[in-house]
């Protein structure tokens, strides 16, 4: 028996994920969001006139669809009268998608939502550079042929070193390192070894091999344009052949000499996206709907931008007070694998009386996040994380689990966000 | 005398605005009254002092349809075909003679007639809405235009542009219209009225305009001059490839053009034109062309159904079953239309065929800049699918097209109505199996029917609406309405082997091999049918539907109809030598992997057994062997099986089924033009000679003692 205003999540649905540069490389943002949105209203049997709104996260915002909800929406099949806006909170904006739905249909605003996040980190493109925009600039304004001339004389070499967007976009723009190198000061606050890190590594990839038909079940495949002959059905990222020594073997990707970062233990670049429909509780029994889930609750909260990865750590306290329950009720925790060292900082982290008093003001430790509910299906390691995506991806992983077991009632979804911020949402399992 | 709904307004700064909204009638077009209340009116402004005049339509997307087409199609006689052009080309003579400016403002449909008053008229202003289109088509008709058009057309915008319109009986839309210099200006339809009589106030007083189309460059210069040859060469090239020589009046305005551009003697001008109009407005071709136009026609404001109560629903979602050539066509033609679509099938690998088959007709689209890229992203985005039922809980109908077997079909039909809506709808695009026995799959038969396209689904105009014996009126009515939809002709047809396109071609398909079996050559049983007009020759075809696909139909056809469909040994013979026909690149004739047919594949005879070709037949003899074959059959169809009402519903759906020759009128109009009598002696004939299965149907016979004709029976 739930209040009328609960907000319950209907159904998701997600492309398979495939590393950046691999299979789904030609396939644009909003394509991949269409694909999944179009399915999730197939899926559904959806009344796309029901829809108040579409939310979608997405950082990378193409400048071919700088709303790129509105592009997603329109091109599946949502009706043109219905409103779109994308959201952008970083590596959270596909969680952020969500909440925003959650507030407006929690303050009566609205009973049908489709959210989730489109990312292709593939397309992200190179940009010129200042001083060769000024010069074309120049050029377009300059009158006259010999005006032109004479400032073609003035071009440099240098004009062609190109901005990558991508990089740009992993460096933390206030302290101006590198997501990996946060990682890497995690990895070092907590000295926590290479090996542990690698043996983490490896049971994602073991995981999310094992669980190869579960993750089936909440993916739709995509047939590639412009062609449409392929279809990309699974994720590409996970590996049932991987070895603990293969891993051993890379080398440090940011800190050469004393790192233990690499590429092994960290999560791909990725392409994919994922769409979830949420609704009122009394919209979706008008409807004849049984959802999976409920959302309780969700939170976000800042933290060092150095130490980003311990996000999780800071916005899941908030999350559990405004739910009214603790880390023991949650019998299945999604938390999103940026790199395996983060991953462990905010289990030590979780767990720290210490890091509780210093960092969180509270008297005592959040309490334990213990392996065997923790990315139970493997994580970004092996599965990958596009940006804008993640956040309903891990919403999504959880709450078919969720639907798996008889025991789990609650669930939580977390992740840190690239410029120092958590996110964190509890579920409730519903059907 | 007047007529109503015609009217000249003075306004108060000098302007006249001559208002076009005929009372009564859907369009505006040019019947006898309207011509002469125009010749009235127009006698009187000769003395008139206004600044000028402004010509518009009040009708919604029409401009002026053309002429009245039944005043044409009874004419009979040269002379009063020629009387007929040369009283419009005199009436609408004097808009040019007019002693001001006069300016057309066109929104929508602009076609012959209507296109000739334009182009007589000082000024063109046209509107960039889509349904504006300017044009002559009467050439589709078997005629040439004949109210000044072949002599005007070409001054206003060249002969190369002029030939492209007249010979193909093309319309342009604005853009074009706009680059060829047939219209001065395009504009919004809210500011239509304003330009024009702007552009009148502009040029009143500077006297008439003297326009005479300028080619730009020194190549296009010679060609619009004295290279001009060049251009008429090519063209009857061309028309004479396109026509294959059975239509004759791209040729006839060809001549037209050719004759009179750059003639300074307008009346002379015309004159040719009104005696070429004449030589082609009495042919047999031409009313047989407008005898389809008015088939066509009817089929647009038909419902398939007799009760007029009965409304279609609205289909908004369908579903297709099966992602092969024909669900992948059907699925893109629905998505093409507006319709969003949801394929099903066994696995991603066969759904992809249907993607791949969509992206790649509007892909040829988007080459040809007839699309953007944007529609057909949003296109594409109709279209959707899945190995699930995801999606048909909001099915208003599914069109099954899955492998032809009754046992597999009735299983999926029921298993599919499960997922759908209770009330939806479920149509088969069988092409052999029985629309009532597959019904029993469904649990609301009422709600099932046959929707058979005919591939290329793009291409064919055709839909056979099959009732089964409980096909509902409304069921009907809504795969009648949903055909149009999507941009075909439907005809119904009531259930039976075959329905109505395959039972006629089979014997004719059947006869052919015959043919061979007695020592034809494939390629001059082929070529005898072409110059018939058939659009491929029978052998062609069979490679075309493939040889499997015949046999299959064939063996059903002979248990069906018994003796009189026996196919011919070689049917199956030619299977076992491993030749599938276009599909597997070997037929009777050689493909190349794109499917072009390349030249007769020279072991045929050898690996049935067959002697070189002796062709111990003439032209008249093989043709009237499959053609009549047809007609037989087509007897029993209509007359004894009621598979469809009307002759004319036969002619409809052979001409768009099997592009039996248009200018013919169609199988039953061309049996008329034979007379039943000639047809029945001509079987028994044949039934003596060749074999007792050309015996002429009993009803045919009943036909040919008082010489009847269908289309006064049927």
């Amino acid at each position: 028996m739930g209040n009328p205003r609960d907000v319950v999540i209907v159904e998701g649905v997600r492309t398979p994920f495939a590393k950046a540069g691999t299979k789904l490389a030609e396939v644009h943002a909003s394509e991949l969001g269409k694909v999944a949105l179009t399915e999730l209203i197939a899926k559904t049997d959806l009344d796309v006139n029901q829809v108040d709104e579409v939310i979608i996260g997405n950082t990378g915002t193409p400048s071919d669809a700088v709303n790129i909800s509105r592009v997603v929406a329109l091109n599946s099949g949502v009706p043109q009268n219905v409103s779109a806006f994308t959201v952008h909170r970083n590596c959270a904006s596909a969680l952020e998608s969500i909440a925003s739905g959650y507030e407006r249909i929690k303050s009566g605003t609205a009973d049908v939502i489709l959210a989730g996040g489109t990312e292709s980190m593939s397309q992200m493109p190179l940009v010129f550079n200042k001083g060769f925009t000024d010069f074309m600039m120049n050029l377009q304004k300059a009158r006259t042929t010999g005006a032109k001339l004479s400032l073609l004389t003035e071009f440099k070499l240098k004009f062609l070193k190109p901005r990558i967007t991508l990089m740009e976009g992993l460096t933390d723009p206030f302290v101006g390192i590198n997501m990996g190198q946060t990682a890497e000061n995690i990895a070092k606050d907590f000295a926590i070894s290479r090996l542990r890190q690698d043996e983490f590594a490896l049971r994602s990839h073991q995981r999310a091999t094992a669980a190869h038909d579960k993750l089936a079940q909440e993916m739709t495949p995509v047939f590639l344009p412009p062609k449409y002959k392929k279809v990309v059905e699974e994720d590409v990222g996970p590996r049932a052949e991987q070895t603990i020594e293969a891993l051993q073997k890379l080398r440090p990707f940011f800190d050469k000499k004393y790192g233990s970062i690499t590429a092994g233990n960290s999560c791909p670049i990725t392409d994919g996206a994922a769409m979830m429909l949420l609704m009122s509780r009394e919209k979706a029994e008008s409807l004849g709907y049984n959802p999976i889930a409920s959302i309780k609750s969700y939170a976000f909260a800042g933290c060092e931008p150095s130490r980003m990865g311990l996000g999780p750590v800071h916005s899941t306290p908030v999350a559990l007070k405004r739910a009214g329950l603790e880390l023991k009720d949650m019998g299945l925790v999604e938390l999103n694998e940026a790199f395996a060292a983060q991953v462990i900082g905010c289990q030590e982290a979780f767990a720290s009386d210490k890091y509780a008093q210093e960092k969180l003001g509270l008297s005592k430790a959040v309490g334990q996040v213990s392996d065997d509910i923790l990315n139970v299906n493997g994580g970004a390691i092996a599965l990958g994380h596009p940006v804008g995506t993640t956040g309903t991806r891990l919403v999504l992983t959880l709450m078919k689990e969720m639907q798996r077991r008889s025991d789990v009632q609650f669930g939580l979804a977390t992740l840190c966000i690239g410029g120092g911020q958590g996110g964190s949402m509890i579920i409730e399992k519903e059907a | 005398m007047a007529v109503e709904g015609i009217n000249v307004i003075e306004r108060e700064d000098g302007v006249a605005v001559l208002e076009l909204d005929l009372a009564g009638e859907k369009v505006n077009k040019f019947s006898t009254p309207v011509m002469q209340y125009f010749d009235e009116m127009l006698e009187k402004m000769m003395s008139a002092k206004y600044k000028g005049l402004v010509v518009i339509s009040r009708k919604p997307k029409i401009f002026i349809a053309g002429a009245d087409i039944n005043e044409i199609k009874d004419i009979v006689e040269p002379a009063d075909a020629k009387q007929k052009a040369a009283e419009g080309q005199r009436i609408l003579s004097k808009f040019e003679d007019l002693p001001f400016p006069v300016v057309v403002a066109i929104h929508g449909a602009c076609m012959g007639g209507g296109c000739e008053m334009a182009l007589a008229c000082d000024y063109r202003i046209c509107t960039d809405d889509k349904s504006t289109r300017i044009g002559l088509p009467e050439v589709q008709l078997g005629i040439i235009p004949g109210f000044g058009g072949c002599v005007r057309l070409p001054r206003v915008v060249g002969i190369q542009a002029a030939l492209d319109i007249i010979l193909a009986g093309k319309a342009v839309d604005s853009r074009k219209a706009k680059k060829i210099g047939l219209v001065d200006d395009v504009v919004p339809q809210s500011m239509l009225e304003e330009a024009a009589i702007k552009k009148v106030l502009e040029v009143a007083g500077k006297g008439k305009r003297k326009k005479k189309f300028q080619a730009k460059g020194f190549v296009p210069g010679l060609l619009e001059g004295p290279a001009k040859f060049v251009v008429f060469n090519q063209a009857e090239k061309m028309v004479k490839k396109n026509t294959k020589g059975h239509y004759p009046a791209p040729l006839k305005a060809l001549e037209a053009v050719k004759k009179t551009y750059g003639m300074s003697n307008r009346e002379k001008a015309l004159d040719i034109e009104a005696s070429l109009f004449s030589e082609v407005a009495i042919t047999d071709i031409s009313k047989n062309l407008i005898h389809i136009f008015f088939m066509t026609e009817s089929i647009k404001k038909q419902t398939g159904v007799h009760d007029k109560e009965v409304k279609p629903r609205s289909i908004k979602h369908m579903g297709v079953l099966g992602a092969g050539t024909m669900g992948g066509g059907i699925a893109q033609l629905g998505a093409d239309k507006g319709i969003e679509v949801r394929v099903k099938d066994l696995n991603n690998d066969a759904l992809s065929k249907a993607f791949v088959a969509a992206a790649s007709i509007w892909e040829k689209k988007l080459k040809r800049r007839r699309m953007t890229k944007f529609e057909f992203k949003e296109k594409m985005g109709r279209v959707s699918g899945g190995t699930d039922y995801a999606g048909f809980g909001r099915m208003d109908l599914v069109v099954e097209a899955i492998v032809e077997d009754m046992k597999i079909k009735q299983s999926v039909i029921g298993e599919t109505a499960k997922h759908m809506p209770e009330d939806a709808i479920i149509a088969t695009n069988t092409s052999s199996l029985s629309v009532t026995e597959m019904a029993k799959g469904h649990p609301k038969p009422e709600n099932f029917g046959g929707m058979h396209f005919f591939n290329p689904v793009h291409k064919m105009p055709l839909v056979e609406v099959i009732r089964g014996e409980k096909t509902s009126d409304e069921t009907t009515a809504t795969i009648f309405d949903l055909s149009k939809k999507m941009g075909k002709f439907p005809v119904v047809v009531k259930d039976g082997p075959g329905f109505l396109v395959n039972r006629l071609l089979l014997p004719y398909l059947n006869e052919a091999m015959y043919l061979l079996e007695e020592g034809m050559s494939i390629e001059e049983v082929d070529k005898y049918y072409l110059k018939f007009g058939m659009p491929m020759g029978p052998f062609h075809l069979i490679d075309e539907v493939g040889i499997d696909v015949s046999v299959k139909v064939a063996k059903i056809f002979h248990e069906a109809f018994g003796d009189r469909a026996k196919p011919s040994p070689l049917m199956s013979k030619i299977m076992e030598t491993g030749r599938l026909g276009k599909k597997n690149q070997k037929g009777f004739y050689l493909y190349d992997e794109k499917g072009k047919k390349l030249e007769l594949d020279q072991n045929v005879y050898k690996d049935l057994g067959l002697n070189t070709p002796t062709n111990p037949y003439n032209a008249e003899v093989c043709v009237n062997r499959g053609i009549f074959a047809m007609l037989n059959e087509a007897v029993r169809a209509l007359v004894d099986d009621k598979i469809v009402e009307k002759a004319e519903e036969v002619d409809l759906a052979m001409i768009m089924g099997t592009g039996f020759p248009p200018f013919k009128g169609g199988l039953m109009k061309y049996a008329d033009s034979i007379g039943t009598r000639k047809i029945t002696d001509e079987l028994s004939r044949f039934a003596d000679d060749v074999g007792p299965r050309f015996k002429p149907a009993e009803s045919l016979m009943k036909m040919a003692d008082g010489d009847e004709k269908f289309y006064d029976k049927f």
